[in-house]
């Protein structure tokens, strides 16, 4: 059996980490419904007088746009939706998370990879601001180094899952969670 | 300047890595940025954060951000009513005919494709509205997986299409030009599918429902008409010049909207909570691999490799035909490994030059290329559009994958036809606007 202290820890990680994901999934949807009235604007300004031409508009679709695909990238790592190419024959429930164990350590890198040269691409646009809207570009670039961060929390939890399912410390897969392929 | 690799060693680090982490079942987009990293790290003008730097590049990006556009636009539908609508006019359409419900099944994926640019929301909304409902009715399993899959394919030969918008905007082609290009073999492979349909429904006994009346046909066309419009707006404003290919997916959008909220009364707002966090969700997926897919393909221009492949492939004399022959061959295989759209930027400008060297027409072209990667989404092991029906019918790939073959020879017989005889693709662009043609 777990002990207390231990089950209140994960119990803990557990809520920061769904809070995170429901704060992303919120800004997801927010930023995805903002992203039409940029391009709208674009289309009305230009067709008729009653809005004017404003030159800000196609820069702030592209920017938020930058921000939906990271944050779509966030919530899909914990969705496991990010897509692979299964050609392997079906495995046991223990084979497989092996063989998820090892493949997450290349995504794990990568996440590293996100976080180090992501910070390093933040810093770099810590004094430029954006050509039209004059946005702080930081605030674009940040997104880079929050996508590794949340990608090693995320696919943390899924590697302590699969650890646990492979050294047989809890042998029943969890409920709903499909090894591979998309879930929609 | 001198590097480490030669365009050879460098093709082979390069794919080698790709293939071998795909292989282990590391998500594609990943496996694309890590083949990146040994030479970034190597290479001593290059460093890691020009990958962060390319898929910026890649993401920031007016044209992608027409894939939200026509996601959303295909799951607003679905929750405000224009589906059922479409449902309603399909089957008064094609209810007499054998197998009824895939032939439903073929004609909503028709009007949808005319209206969403998506074949992976086809996929994902048909799915759920035919699978179940075939195989209640007494079609097999792998029959009803594999036509859903097999028929979402039009999404992106029928115009508006996602992929028409991406080859458009990476290889500089006219996109109104490929939005009128792709109404005949789109609808060319709609004729073949229902022909297939009507085969197995005749070799197997699928039911067929009683004929609709004239009364029920009208009733259903006036009940759909608003919805029948919208291809016509998209379309029309790209080629008049009224607004831009991303603009006509944002209007794709409104229309959508206005049509939910104000003709059929249909939306709530936690359906449109819902449609937002899905097709964000998707989207995110699908675009943040084009981001590596787009570092890759810089590694591989950095390298030269294009250049160093084409080298050998100029050197055979092939005429357009033979060409054209090579192209479809090269996309239908990357489509099985890769998604379209990071397909279209690593290999169809790989191809480009080939194409303009034995005078293909560069809209010509695009449909090969269009219609070939079309096949990928439904050819394993890495077909998007059979991975989601195969997981809404509740299937591994290799269950409905003799049925999936099976379909697509018909189709494949289009892909010929538009190979071989440019004017199936040019005929309509040069008849209502020549000007998009060379």
């Amino acid at each position: 059996m777990t002990p207390p202290h231990r089950a209140t820890r994960r119990g803990a990680w557990r809520w920061l980490s769904d809070a995170w994901y429901r704060l992303l999934c919120i800004l997801l949807a927010v930023f995805l419904a903002a992203l039409i009235v940029p391009v709208s604007l674009q289309i009305f300004s230009r067709h008729t007088a009653l809005i004017p031409a404003y030159i800000w508009t196609e820069e702030m679709a592209r920017l938020m746009f930058v921000w939906v695909i990271m944050i779509g990238a966030m919530v899909g790592m914990r969705d496991r939706l990010h897509f692979t190419v299964d050609i392997w024959p079906t495995l046991s429930p223990r084979a497989n998370a092996w063989l998820e164990l090892g493949a997450g350590l290349f995504t794990f890198g990568f996440a590293l990879v996100f976080v180090w040269a992501g910070w390093e691409f933040t810093e770099f646009a810590i004094y430029r601001i954006s050509e039209l809207a004059e946005l702080p570009l930081w605030t674009i670039h940040v997104a880079w180094p929050v996508l590794g961060v949340t990608w090693i929390i995320f696919h943390g939890e899924h590697m302590v899952r699969m650890a646990r399912l492979a050294f047989g410390i809890d042998p029943t897969p969890p409920p709903g969670q499909v090894a591979n392929g998309p879930g929609t | 300047m001198s590097l480490m690799f030669s365009p050879a060693e460098a093709s082979a680090l390069l794919f080698g890595i790709f293939f071998s982490l795909l292989l282990l079942r590391v998500p594609v987009a990943v496996s694309l940025g890590l083949a990146c990293i040994p030479m970034l790290l190597l290479e001593q003008q290059l460093s890691l954060m020009l990958l962060v730097q390319e898929t910026f590049n890649a993401y920031n990006s007016f044209i992608l951000l027409a894939v939200p556009f026509f996601l959303l636009t295909a799951n607003l539908m679905n929750i405000g009513g224009i589906t059922q609508r479409l449902v309603r006019l399909s089957r008064a359409l094609v209810g007499r005919l054998p197998g009824s419900l895939a032939q439903v099944n073929i004609v909503l994926s028709v009007f949808f494709a005319g209206i969403s640019g998506s074949s992976t929301a086809d996929a994902a909304s048909q799915g759920r509205l035919f699978i179940d409902a075939q195989i209640k009715e007494g079609y097999d399993r792998s029959f009803s997986v594999a036509i859903t899959a097999v028929s979402s394919v039009m999404a992106v030969i029928i115009p508006p299409s996602i992929l028409m918008i991406v080859w458009g905007g990476v290889l500089t082609t006219s996109i109104g030009a490929l939005f009128l290009a792709g109404v005949i073999p789109g609808l060319l492979i709609g004729v073949v599918q229902m022909l297939t349909v009507h085969a197995y429904a005749k070799r197997r006994g699928y039911p067929t429902y009683p004929g609709s009346g004239l009364r029920e046909m009208l009733i259903a066309l006036i009940a759909a008409a608003p919805a029948l419009v919208t291809p016509v707006i998209i379309i029309g404003g790209k080629i008049f010049g009224w607004f831009t290919a991303t603009e006509s997916a944002c209007i794709a959008v409104l229309y959508a909207m206005v049509l939910s909220v104000f003709v059929y009364r249909e939306m709530s707002f936690a359906g449109v909570h819902k449609a937002l966090l899905e097709t964000g969700r998707l989207a995110g997926v699908t675009l943040f691999c084009v981001g590596t897919a787009s570092a890759f393909g810089w590694m591989m221009a950095y390298y030269q490799i294009p250049q160093a492949l084409l080298k050998d492939i100029l050197g055979w004399g092939l005429g357009p035909v033979g060409a054209g022959f090579f192209i479809a061959a090269v996309f239908l295989v990357v489509g099985c490994f890769l998604d379209a759209i990071p397909a279209i930027i690593i290999v169809g400008a790989i191809l480009q030059p080939l194409a303009q060297k034995v005078g293909l027409d560069p809209v010509h072209f695009a449909m090969i290329g269009i219609v070939s990667l079309a096949f990928g989404l439904v050819t394993p092991p890495y077909g998007l559009c059979l991975m989601i029906s195969c997981s809404i019918g509740g299937v591994r790939l290799g269950y409905v994958i003799k049925d999936v073959l099976l379909m697509l020879i018909p189709m494949f017989l289009v892909l010929m036809l538009v190979i071989v005889w440019p004017q199936v693709s040019l005929f309509l662009p040069g008849l209502i606007s020549p000007e998009f043609l060379k």
